[in-house]
C-alpha cells in the first residue's frame, strides 16, 4: 500500500501453550478508506476474526488493539488506541479507548493493528517484536496478583520492557468488567480485562522502530501547531484547569445527577462542594497530568489517584458515599484492581439496594466502605464471587422483580447521567452499541441546548441528535482524537477529512467520512445482531419509566419505545437487526459483512 | 434582583460561584454580570451574549439564549460551562 500514516497491515497473534506465533497481514486500502482507525477499524476486524456465537472467554474469541492513522503524528492526543473484543459482561461488542505511550510504541510494531487469539497454559507476559523472532510467552507466576502500575514500576526497575498493556488481579480472575492498564488509564468498558485474563496474558510489551511517517509533512506540522493552540483556549479550559471533576457539583445543581442506584437525583449544594475539586484536594494533594503527546492536560490526581466524573458519580453518590476520602480509596482500589469503575459502582449500588429491600440477607448498606467488597470482587471470593459477575446476573440471582431496579443496558451499568431528566440521552442509553454508555455517543449534550425541554421525550428530532452524536463519537473514536479536543473542531467533518488527507496522502471528504462513520455504526450493529441481539435490549430498566424523580419526572414507555423505531428506522435496521437494502448499498455492507472467513492458524514468520 | 450561580469554567474565569445583578433581558443581566466579574469576558460573556463555551439555564432547567428574554426579579439563572459531559 502506497499511503501514509497506515501500514496496511496487522499483527495476528496466536497464543498456544507456551508459545506465540504471529503473522503479518496485508490489509486492502479500501478498508482504511471503509473504516478509518481506531474503532472503525476494531470494529470489522472483530468481525472479521471472531468467529459468530464464540465465548467472549474462549481462547478463539478474539482481542483487537487498533491503531490508527493519526497516531504517532505531532497531532495532540493522537497517542490512543482502542481495544475491542466480544464483552463478557454484555456479549455484544466492547469498545475502548485507551491514552499511553503503549500507544506510541505499539505502532512502532509496523502495523496498524493487533488481533491476539488463543490462550496460554500459564500466566504469561507476551511480548511481541518487530522482529518476528523475538516475539515470545514468558509466564510470569510471580507477577499474579500485581496491579498493572506495580507491574509496569518494576518492569523499568529491571529493564524489562518500558510500555506495557496490563491487567490487574481483576482480569487475572476473570471479574466481567476487568479493565486493561496502560500508563495508569484504563481501557475496556465490558471486561476486555476478562477477555485478556481469559488468554493468561498478564501484559503485553511492544518494542519496534518501525515509522509510517506522513504524506504532507509540512501541512502536519502546521495542523499540528493549530490545534495545539487551539487545544490551549478556553474550548478545553475545564478540562485543563479543573478536570470532569468539576461536573458533579454543576450536575448536582442541574438535578441530574443520579443517587442511590438511581433512586434518586442530587446530593445537596454542601456534600457536593465536599465532593467537587476542592473537597478532594482537602483529602488528598491536586496535581495535574497529562497524557503522551496531549497538550489539554486533563489529568487531575488527588492523593496520587486519577478522579474523573465517572468515577466520582460511580463511588460517590451513587452508593451514597460522601466521605471524599473515601471515594479516593475506593478509586485508587479499582485502579490497583483493575476494574471498571463505572460498572464496580453500579454493581455494588444495586447490591446495596437488594439488601436495603430485604430481598437478600448480604451485609451491604449505602454508603458503606466499599474497598473491602472491590477487593473480595477481583478475587471472587464469597458474595465477591456473583459481584463480579456485574448487575444483570446479579439481579438474574436475586429475582424477586429485583431486575426492575437493575440499572444497566444490554448489561453494562449506566454512567451518571439521569435518564429521566435527560430524555434525549435515554434514547442513547438504549441504542448504544455497547450498552448504556456516555461516550460512544455524548447525547446528553443535545438535551442541553437552547429549546430543548430535556424533561421531554422529544419523539420527532431525538433520533437525528443520537445519530449525529453517535457518528461524531465514531470519527473522533476512528481518527483518534481526545473527545475533550471536540470544542476546539468546530468543523469536525471538514478537518477529520483534511487531517487524514494530510496524513494518509488517501482523499477524503466530508461526505465519505460521513458514510464512514455510518458504515461503522453498521456494522456494530451487524456484530451484535450476529451475536443474538433484539429489539427488546434497547430499553432502559423499569425504574425509569415507573418510578418518576421529584417533580414528576419519568421516562414515558412509549414515548421512549417510538424514538428507537424512529432511530432504528433512521439507522436503516431492520426488527430482525438486518439492514435495510438501502442502507447495505450506500454502504457497501455485503462487500465486508461477507469477509468474515476465519483465518488458518499463523505460522512462524523468518 | 437575579441571582446567578456559576459552575465549572464560568466559576473558574469569574472567580465567584454566586452574584445577584439587577433584573432585565438575559443580555442586560449577562452585561451586569460581566461588569461585576470581568474575567468572564470576553470568552464567557461578550456584548451581552453567552459565547460558544457557556450555558445558562434558568433556575437549572430549561437552556436559554434569546438576549431578549425577560429575566424575572428573584429569578436563578445557573452558568455552567458548554462542554457539560466528560
Amino acid at each position: 500500500m502506497g499511503v501514509r500514516g497506515n501500514f496496511g497491515r496487522i499483527l495476528l497473534v496466536e497464543l498456544r501453550g507456551s508459545a506465540v506465533a504471529v503473522e503479518r497481514v496485508a490489509l486492502p486500502e479500501e478498508a482504511y478508506r471503509a473504516f478509518v482507525g481506531g474503532v472503525g477499524l476494531g470494529a470489522y476486524l472483530l468481525w472479521k476474526y471472531g468467529p459468530p456465537g464464540v465465548d467472549p472467554l474462549a481462547p478463539e474469541a478474539p482481542l483487537v488493539y487498533a491503531l490508527s492513522p493519526l497516531l504517532g503524528t505531532a497531532l495532540t492526543t493522537t497517542a490512543k488506541f482502542a481495544v475491542l473484543c466480544k464483552s463478557p459482561l454484555t456479549g455484544r461488542i466492547s469498545d475502548g479507548l485507551s491514552s499511553s505511550r503503549f500507544a506510541l510504541a505499539a505502532k512502532r510494531l509496523g502495523v496498524d493493528a493487533i488481533v491476539i487469539r488463543g490462550a496460554l497454559d500459564a500466566l504469561s507476559w507476551v511480548h511481541l517484536d518487530e522482529d518476528p523472532a523475538r516475539c515470545q510467552a514468558v509466564p510470569c507466576p510471580a507477577w499474579a496478583g500485581k496491579s498493572a502500575q506495580e507491574l509496569a514500576d518494576m518492569a523499568r526497575e529491571q529493564g524489562l520492557f518500558r510500555h506495557v498493556s496490563a491487567i490487574g488481579p481483576a482480569g487475572e480472575r476473570l471479574v466481567r468488567y476487568a479493565t486493561i492498564s496502560n500508563d495508569g488509564r484504563h481501557a475496556g468498558r465490558g471486561g476486555a480485562g476478562a477477555v485478556l485474563g481469559a488468554k493468561r496474558v498478564k501484559a503485553i510489551s511492544v518494542r519496534g522502530e518501525a515509522v509510517a511517517g506522513v504524506a504532507d509533512p509540512a501541512a502536519v506540522q502546521a495542523r499540528a501547531r493549530s490545534l495545539a493552540a487551539r487545544s490551549a483556549g478556553a474550548a478545553t479550559e475545564k478540562y485543563r484547569a479543573i478536570g470532569t471533576a468539576a461536573n458533579l457539583e454543576t450536575f448536582d445543581r442541574l438535578r441530574i445527577l443520579p443517587r442511590r442506584n438511581f433512586q434518586a437525583v442530587s446530593v445537596g449544594p454542601a456534600k457536593a462542594r465536599r465532593l467537587a475539586p476542592e473537597g478532594l484536594a482537602q483529602a488528598g494533594a491536586h496535581v495535574r497530568d497529562s497524557c503522551a503527546g496531549c497538550t489539554i492536560g486533563c489529568d487531575h490526581r488527588y492523593g496520587g489517584t486519577r478522579i474523573e466524573y465517572e468515577t466520582q458519580f460511580a463511588l460517590g453518590p451513587l452508593l451514597d458515599v460522601d466521605d471524599p476520602a473515601r471515594l479516593l480509596a475506593a478509586a485508587a482500589e479499582c485502579d490497583a484492581l483493575g476494574l471498571d469503575t463505572i460498572s464496580a459502582g453500579g454493581t455494588l449500588a444495586f447490591a446495596m439496594e437488594c439488601a436495603e429491600r430485604g430481598l437478600v440477607d448480604w451485609p451491604l448498606e449505602f454508603g458503606d466502605d466499599v474497598v473491602p467488597w472491590l477487593r473480595k470482587i477481583a478475587a471472587r471470593e464469597g458474595l465477591g464471587d456473583l459481584l463480579a459477575e456485574g448487575t444483570r446476573r446479579v439481579a438474574a440471582a436475586v429475582g424477586q422483580g429485583s431486575e426492575r431496579f437493575a440499572c444497566h443496558v444490554k448489561g453494562l451499568e449506566l454512567p451518571g447521567y439521569e435518564p429521566r431528566a435527560l430524555q434525549t440521552f435515554a434514547l442513547g442509553l438504549c441504542v448504544a452499541s455497547r450498552g448504556a454508555d456516555h461516550n460512544r455517543s455524548g447525547a446528553y449534550q443535545a438535551d442541553l441546548q437552547p429549546g430543548v425541554d430535556r424533561y421531554r421525550a422529544d419523539v420527532v428530532r431525538a433520533p437525528a441528535r443520537v445519530i449525529e452524536s453517535e457518528d461524531h463519537a465514531a470519527l473522533l473514536d476512528s481518527l483518534i482524537l481526545c473527545k475533550f479536543l471536540r470544542g476546539a473542531i468546530p468543523e469536525p467533518w471538514r478537518e477529520g477529512a483534511e487531517l487524514l488527507a494530510m496524513v494518509t496522502g488517501l482523499e477524503f471528504d466530508e461526505a465519505a467520512l460521513r458514510r464512514a462513520a455510518r458504515r461503522i455504526a453498521a456494522l456494530r450493529h451487524a456484530f451484535n445482531a450476529r451475536e443474538g441481539w433484539t429489539p427488546a435490549e434497547d430499553r432502559l430498566p423499569d425504574r425509569f419509566v415507573e418510578e418518576p424523580l421529584e417533580g414528576g419526572a419519568q421516562v414515558r414507555r412509549a414515548d421512549l419505545e417510538a424514538m428507537v423505531a424512529g432511530y432504528h428506522a433512521a439507522r436503516g435496521y431492520a426488527a430482525d437487526g438486518a439492514l435495510d437494502e438501502r442502507l447495505r448499498r450506500e454502504l457497501e455492507m455485503d462487500r465486508w459483512l461477507a469477509d468474515s472467513c476465519p483465518l488458518q492458524a499463523p505460522g512462524r514468520l523468518g | 434582583m437575579v441571582t446567578v450561580e456559576l459552575f465549572g469554567l464560568p466559576r473558574l474565569r469569574g472567580g465567584a460561584s454566586r452574584v445577584e445583578v439587577p433584573a432585565g433581558s438575559l443580555g442586560a443581566v449577562l452585561r451586569a454580570l460581566a461588569e461585576a466579574l470581568p474575567g468572564l469576558a470576553p470568552d464567557i460573556v461578550r456584548d451581552g451574549r453567552l459565547t460558544e463555551h457557556a450555558l445558562v439555564a434558568v433556575d437549572g432547567r430549561d437552556i436559554v439564549d434569546d438576549p431578549a428574554l425577560a429575566v424575572a426579579d428573584g429569578s436563578v439563572l445557573v452558568l455552567i460551562s458548554a462542554q457539560a459531559g466528560g
